[in-house]
């Protein structure tokens, strides 16, 4: 074997080689993915994930995981079909979560000063781990879209549960009946409090209901099977290797 | 023995497959670069951001803004100027221990695209929320838009199309004509700085509310999916690295 027909000089540097692409694929993907995911979800949903007076029993529950389906569902479509990795939904949300959570403390805390425990992200990983599980299990689209995003949708708020609980509980505080999160939300007053005031602080069965977030949650499931689809294709179109012709005209 | 130990000397003289002093360098003058940024607006914000009609606002800010465009044109021009004067025009009969080596070039320049998407679509896309959520704006030229979206965008876009231009002017791979994902890769996250226009245009109607999720806001949700068409890059260079290393690997 000689040198201009050989890329490698011995098995050695192949395999060295190829780990090394590996981790650099890696990276890139995570970064990637971690940039796509965060501006699409931050504008989507974003407001619901920033604060927790907007993290309600209705609409955040309804929202989030329909906007946040999406990356897991076309990272899937690349990664599982294409190589078998089946961590597709979980490194997207890994990747996000990492994003808001370098963000939330370096800049909503280190540069404008709320707290920390005033504008945490959401807990998506259990939904996502569910979707690779699914996936991985059945390697069936149509089985992950029906199961995994009725699972995402599902298990959203009860993943979310332990951390936003003790701030859902209520309080008086001037004569008026709120949560505690509401509380927070009332002593920092932000430039979007009129539209959470117009959107999310409407309904009366929203603040201490006891059904409105599981009917929110499989409403929100049910959407999930929705874009969980339309999101695989979209997976399988940004994975294409087609070129254009130079010559094409 | 004579010739082995010529051979031997020439491995050691020949350039590594994978710099790796330019690999962690390009990574870390993004992050010793983004933490002096991060360091200045978290002063000059709230110092000197508040009042676009103040004078220090056009010393700290508006200066910094004038500067900024001016070296991003230029850094623009040459960067790909340079990989384009200095194209390999016989690059289809490269030898395959070369056409690694390029690859490796080539992941060095992805690394630093996808470094750099990240600082400009999470980093200072989610901060700019906070910001605009904090401080009531009087001038589309907002401390966190000089740094989002006339410094992080623009130093993303050329870092892409860097990376495009080195690929389309050194491998092999990509002389079948223009890879359609790459291009999405590289022009999608580029239309969101023309999408700023739209923004702007919105936000004039000064005052409105500052909701996130607001509609005037989904160009750059769509323009940001397309960070998605790097798995399509990726899907072309593992053939073509598979390719390359497939019988040594077997």
């Amino acid at each position: 074997m000689s040198a201009s027909q050989s890329a490698v000089r011995s098995r050695a540097e192949a395999v060295q080689a190829s780990r090394t692409f590996d981790w650099m694929i890696l990276f890139v993907v995570f970064t990637a993915i971690l940039g796509g995911y965060h501006i699409h979800y931050m504008l989507t949903g974003g407001d619901w994930d920033f604060w927790t007076d907007w993290k309600d029993r209705r609409l955040w529950v309804t929202v989030a995981p329909i906007v946040a389906i999406t990356f897991p569902a076309a990272a899937q479509a690349c990664l599982w079909y294409r190589y078998r990795l089946p961590f597709g939904a979980v490194v997207s949300v890994l990747a996000l979560m990492l994003g808001e959570w370098i963000n939330r403390y370096m800049n909503f805390w280190g540069w404008t000063y709320f707290p920390v425990n005033f504008c945490f992200p959401s807990n998506l990983i259990p939904g996502a781990i569910v979707l690779d599980v699914v996936l991985m299990l059945s390697s069936s689209v149509t089985l992950t879209a029906v199961v995994g995003g009725l699972g995402f949708g599902l298990l959203f708020y009860p993943g979310n549960w332990p951390i936003i609980a003790p701030l859902h509980v209520p309080v008086e505080y001037n004569g008026m009946m709120m949560t505690l999160a509401d509380l927070q939300g009332y002593h920092y007053v932000r430039t979007g409090t009129p539209e959470y005031i117009r959107m999310v602080e409407k309904g009366t069965l929203r603040t201490f209901g006891k059904d409105v977030a599981p009917v929110s949650a499989f409403f929100s499931g049910f959407v999930s099977i929705i874009i969980y689809f339309l999101w695989h294709f979209f997976g399988k179109w940004f994975s294409k290797t087609d070129f254009i012709a130079d010559d094409a005209s | 023995m004579a010739a082995t130990t010529e051979s031997v000397k020439a491995d050691a003289a020949e350039a590594p497959l994978l710099n790796k002093t330019n690999l962690i360098a390009g990574f870390m003058l993004y992050l010793v670069f983004y933490s002096f940024i991060r360091w200045y607006e978290g002063v000059y914000g709230w110092s000197a951001g508040l009042d676009s009609f103040a004078p220090e606002f056009e010393t700290y800010w508006m200066n910094m803004l004038y500067i900024e465009m001016v070296i991003e044109v230029l850094l623009f021009s040459a960067i790909n100027g340079y990989l384009w004067k200095t194209r390999d025009r016989k690059v289809m009969s490269i030898t395959p221990r070369e056409e690694l080596r390029r690859h490796f070039t080539h992941w060095t320049w992805l690394v630093m695209y996808g470094w750099a998407i990240y600082w400009g679509a999470s980093y200072f896309t989610e901060q700019d929320g906070t910001w605009h959520q904090t401080i009531v704006r009087d001038t589309d030229f907002t401390p966190s838009h000089i740094i989002e979206f006339y410094l992080s965008y623009p130093i993303y876009i050329i870092t892409g199309t860097a990376s495009f231009m080195y690929a389309k002017t050194r491998l092999p791979t990509y002389q079948e004509g223009l890879h359609l994902m790459y291009l999405v890769a590289v022009v999608g996250p580029f239309m969101i700085l023309p999408n700023v226009g739209l923004n702007e245009w919105g936000h004039t109607f000064w005052f409105m509310e500052e909701l996130f999720v607001a509609p005037l806001h989904y160009g750059f949700v769509f323009f940001g999916w397309a960070a998605l068409a790097v798995l399509g890059v990726v899907n072309t260079e593992v053939m073509s690295i598979t390719k390359l290393l497939k019988k040594d690997l077997a």
